[in-house]
């Protein structure tokens, strides 16, 4: 039972798509620059992925892999429809801001492969709670990405701003987020497993 | 010169390097070489196929309808998958299991639909081949990437770096000074 | 037995050189450029000891390349330059040569990569600069700033500086890179010693001198060839961050080319675009074709071995 428990969290810390997986990262690097973008990102990939994922499990489980994939991604498209509509309704100032990973994110990875390495093997209600929590896992890693490069890579908080004095405009720029996303990596590996790594890279040899 | 002047230029408008899309992917591909020709090939004939795909949809849709151009993007990209796989059954025979894996892992890649979306974006005066260039183009700059990629990946997997950046994180901080460099030469 | 004290006090040569051009730069921009030099050189340091501990690692003579490291980004630097912002960009260097293994396993020179991180962080504070012999107190602020020879040189193919200036450094640019006369002495002594590569060193000198002569930046192709080679920071480049052992391919047959792809890109980059300092941003992009060449070279030593291994069991049998 605690397996189980544990399993479900898992997405917001031992799992985390960005920092474990490196799953969906071209938002976070690309547009993860500022708090507003990060909104707008939370927004679209929380809405699609949890309603893509809820309802593309209701498909059959017998048809071959790569139809179930494609209907995945069918399913995505389909969501990001509406999604859309209400973004360019009740906040449209979201679509400009992150241009062509607006759509992107409808075909992210979790949708397309981890429903079917991991959620779609969960009965429906573990299955949704773990998707909000990978979701969240999501969500709490690219907002705070954003904050601190928005502090130095421009000087701002929420576009207000704080203090010019320790920008380095380059953690504003995509390269910046390659950066700081590999230490970043790197820093939550060393926190989750101290002194050894278990489970480490594959081809791991001297040079 | 021209040919260093357009090589600068190409590597500056490079998907990965200055979009990051389809960084997971290129982290496969540069893991040996034959997986690096694997996914590089695969890419490169969705990016074209699947650009010359989005000049007949962007063609036909109008602007009303911009809302279903995913829907119709994903169902070409759909259509591509199955076609590589009917083909690759056909003529790979008792290899079809060991490459299929290229073509899953290609499909709904960000490179492949970040590039039909950028292509689209950028293609007010471009015509059918104008599409397919720049398909091919992408396809090309993943390889390029790729390249970049293999060349350092046995020192950024070796016993010598951190075990805690061994691996994924020390090629994104390599990836990203590269790409510090393109920048600084824009 | 030479060979191995030689290996393992590399950095001692690199740091001896560094050391004489900021003696000159010192004498030119007096303590401004001293505080910023001792600030670049305690961050790094302690940075260092700071990543070996972290890692778990012992500390050994190798820990004090970082100073050499950030003897030349200081070099690099205008010497009124932000000593945060250069103490940020030192960090940055010493972090990225850690994380990819230290010394041992280096892929960019470490200077290289700070000076690109500083030209994308701060372009405007890095490319501008006081006047030469202007001696400013630490805080004291900067009357007025110029424009490097180079930037004049790239955008109008002059300078007006004469040889002595030229040989002595007395022009407005970063403080280490413009002694021409102290920077020729120092790639001397570090060939002859083998601190660098001397395959990488010829191999840019001489792709520099032959773009020159293909595509003169002034009438006069000898006046081409010695302000390219002047200007830039292409000298200094060509010493410390293209022939850097711990860089450039091993064999100087290798290396030579190496040296000759980065120079032809960087003067074509010049030639067309007018950036400055682009040699040190081609060393960057290049890193991956160094790195290709390595890994070439292990393989031909390990046929190479593989067939005396052979041609041994054949004069046996």
């Amino acid at each position: 039972m605690n397996n189980e428990k544990f399993s479900v969290f898992s997405g917001l810390w031992k799992d985390n798509p960005i920092l474990c997986s490196l799953m969906v990262i071209s938002p976070v690097i690309v547009c993860g620059d500022t708090l507003r973008n990060a909104e707008a990102i939370i927004y679209a990939f929380s809405a699609i992925t949890l309603f893509s994922v809820t309802i593309a499990s209701f498909l059959p489980k017998n048809l071959p892999y790569a139809v179930r994939i494609i209907i995945n991604a069918l399913v995505a498209s389909l969501v990001y429809i509406p999604v859309k509509r209400a973004a360019q309704e009740f906040f449209p100032d979201i679509i400009p801001r992150i241009g062509i990973y607006f759509p992107l994110l409808a075909v992210n990875s979790i949708i397309i492969l981890q429903t079917e390495a991991k959620f779609f093997k969960m009965k429906k209600p573990r299955m949704i709670a773990s998707t909000v929590f990978y979701i969240l896992g999501f969500d709490a890693v690219i907002a705070f990405i954003s904050v601190v490069r928005e502090i130095f890579g421009h000087g701002t908080l929420n576009e207000k701003v704080i203090s010019t004095n320790a920008v380095i405009s380059g953690l504003g720029q995509p390269f910046g987020g390659f950066i700081f996303l590999g230490l970043l990596c790197g820093l939550y590996r060393w926190l989750r497993h101290g002194k050894q790594l278990s489970g480490g890279d594959k081809n791991v040899s001297d040079n | 010169m021209f040919l260093i002047t357009e090589l600068i230029a190409f590597l500056c408008a490079n998907l990965i390097l200055t979009r990051a899309l389809g960084t997971s992917t290129m982290f496969i591909a540069a893991g040996s070489r034959k997986n690096l020709i694997g996914t590089a090939a695969v890419i490169t004939v969705f990016t074209t196929i699947g650009s010359a795909f989005a000049y007949i949809i962007d063609s036909i849709l109008p602007q009303s309808l911009d809302d279903i151009r995913l829907l119709l993007y994903v169902a070409a990209t759909g259509l591509i998958y199955v076609g590589l796989l009917f083909i690759l059954k056909k003529f790979s025979g008792k290899n079809f299991v060991k490459y299929r894996r290229y073509v899953h892992i290609s499909a709904f890649n960000c490179a492949v639909m970040g590039t039909i979306f950028t292509v689209s974006g950028t293609a007010e005066n471009m015509g059918f081949f104008g599409y397919i260039s720049a398909g091919l183009e992408a396809g090309a700059g993943f390889v390029a990437a790729s390249l970049i990629l293999t060349a350092a990946y046995r020192r950024l997997n070796s016993k010598r770096v951190p075990e805690s950046f061994r691996g994924f994180p020390a090629m994104l901080v390599y990836l990203g000074i590269i790409s510090m460099a393109l920048y600084a030469l824009k | 037995m030479d060979n191995k004290k030689n290996k393992s006090h590399e950095w001692l040569e690199l740091i001896i050189t560094l050391f004489g051009l900021s003696v000159v730069s010192s004498f030119y921009y007096g303590e401004r450029f001293i505080f910023l030099c001792g600030v670049c050189i305690g961050v790094s340091f302690l940075t260092e000891i700071i990543s070996i501990k972290l890692m778990h690692r012992k500390l050994t003579s190798d820990c004090l390349y970082s100073i050499a490291d950030a003897m030349m980004i200081s070099l690099m630097l205008p010497a009124v330059f932000s000593v945060k912002s250069a103490a940020v960009a030192c960090i940055f260097a010493v972090v990225v040569k850690n994380i990819f293994g230290g010394k041992s396993n280096t892929i960019f020179s470490p200077a290289a990569a700070a000076y690109v991180f500083m030209l994308t962080s701060w372009k405007d504070d890095l490319l501008k600069y006081p006047d030469v012999n202007t001696k400013y107190a630490v805080g004291e602020k900067v009357k007025e700033f110029f424009n490097s020879a180079s930037h004049s040189f790239n955008m109008e193919g002059r300078t007006g500086i004469s040889n002595l200036d030229l040989m002595l450094g007395n022009f407005i640019g970063a403080s280490g890179t413009v002694i021409i006369f102290l920077l020729v002495v120092s790639a001397a002594v570090l060939i002859l010693r083998r601190g660098i590569s001397a395959g990488a060193f010829l191999g840019t000198v001489i792709g520099t001198v032959i773009m020159a002569f293909i595509i003169p930046a002034t009438d006069d192709i000898i006046e081409s060839a010695k302000y390219s080679l002047c200007m830039n920071m292409t000298l200094f480049s060509a010493i410390y961050i293209i022939s850097d052992r711990r860089t450039a391919p091993r064999r100087n047959f290798y290396a030579f080319f190496y040296g000759l792809f980065t120079a032809v890109v960087s003067y074509v980059i010049i030639a067309t675009t007018a950036q400055e300092n682009a040699i040190v941003i081609v060393s960057v992009l290049a890193a991956p074709a160094a790195l290709g060449i390595r890994n070439l070279e292990n393989k031909i030593k390990i046929a190479d071995k593989a067939d005396e291994k052979r041609e041994a069991e054949t004069v046996e049998q």
